[in-house]
């Protein structure tokens, strides 16, 4: 069955991501009409690569971080009307398309709230190893991904439900916003659903930061969230 | 054991401090309180500029050796207690702006999609008068 998609909201959070946004773009927007781009105060041409497509823009004046760049984006697609499910994607090109059209297939059926991809129910030995041990680590010192049963705990491809999406209030700007998602998560009565996905470790996306120092950062961020709160 | 004294004086100042900054609310009292404190401390200041030998007698009430030293360790506390105040104050702030970032990069985004043709024109303000 082929379905309009047009109570699909899919976000983008966009950070200097001049060479691969619009290809990014245009795919999902071959499936997805809504799609929404934050640009969050990119320096290159990522917003003039957006604007060529038709996708919505959103630029935010400062770089706030791919958290307040998640929200900025959930809260404009709120506030267009028609919007049921809301799709988080990341820019770089590592998640692909159908496996969020299965993410959707499983929030329409009516058995979860929330979907969350999983790089590892399945696939895990398409993961660079290194990544998969700081991931894993996240994952096992993490209290709320323990209660969720995650095995993934960050994986920015997310599909959210209109009720969850209205009640997610990111306030962690940086990247601990993943994990601040999954104690919000763990936290509601929302029945939270892992979906394996697919991530296409590109020589783009691996460039961009997917180093062990990135890993350290995660751990960091993962243990201060849970302070100072 | 004078110095155990003192060491569980300034430890407990410290776990004071931070659980009255991270889970206590920051209201009138606080600011006063902060203030009566902080009004306080200038004045033993003053006390300690005058008579530099007070420091080192309140030092041995303490059981702690010289003046110095003690100031040396309140001097810790306060600036563990500066800190958290900062730290606490720079996220509110920074939680702030990004409320603020956010509703100007919405409110520009509106504009600049319906031009686009993204989304729906604007309805026609009713309170307009007619041209």
């Amino acid at each position: 069955m082929i379905r309009s998609n047009a109570d699909v909201w899919v976000v983008i959070p966009v950070y200097n991501e001049e060479k691969v946004i619009a290809g990014v773009v245009e795919q999902v927007l071959t499936t997805f009409p809504n799609v929404v781009c934050v640009d969050d105060g990119s320096t290159d041409a990522s917003a003039q690569e957006i604007l060529g497509t038709r996708a919505h823009l959103v630029r935010h004046p400062i770089n706030m971080g791919q958290g307040a760049a998640l929200q900025t984006g959930v809260s404009y697609a709120l506030a267009r009307t028609g919007g049921r499910y809301f799709v988080t994607f990341d820019a770089d090109g590592q998640h692909r398309v159908e496996d969020v059209v299965g993410m959707l297939e499983l929030a329409r059926s009516g058995e979860a709230d929330v979907v969350l991809g999983s790089r590892f129910l399945q696939n895990a030995a398409s993961v660079p190893w290194i990544k998969r041990v700081v991931l894993r680590t996240v994952v096992a010192l993490s209290p709320t991904a323990r209660r969720l049963k995650l095995t993934d705990a960050h994986n920015g491809l997310r599909v959210f439900g209109r009720g969850a999406a209205e009640r997610l209030r990111i306030t962690h700007n940086g990247m601990a916003h993943a994990s601040e998602i999954a104690s919000v998560l763990a936290r509601s009565d929302w029945r939270v659903v892992e979906y394996p996905v697919t991530i296409l470790y590109t020589d783009y996306s691996r460039a961009k930061g997917q180093s062990l120092i990135n890993g350290v950062n995660i751990l960091f961020d993962v243990s201060m969230s849970r302070r100072g709160k | 054991m004078k110095l155990m004294i003192f060491q569980a004086v300034l430890l407990t100042a410290v776990v004071g401090f931070l659980i009255m900054f991270v889970r206590g609310q920051h209201g009138v009292r606080m600011q006063a309180g902060k203030r009566l404190a902080f009004i306080a401390f200038l004045l033993l200041n003053a006390v300690a500029v005058v008579y530099p030998e007070a420091t080192t007698w309140v030092a041995h009430l303490f059981g702690v050796g010289r003046g110095a030293d003690l100031l040396l360790y309140a001097l810790i506390v306060t600036f563990v207690f500066a800190v958290i105040n900062f730290y606490l104050r720079l996220r509110e702030s920074e939680q702030r702006v990004t409320e603020l970032a956010r509703a100007v990069a919405i409110r520009d985004a509106e504009v600049l999609n319906r031009d686009r043709g993204l989304l729906p024109p604007r309805p026609p303000v009713a309170a307009d008068p007619p041209a």
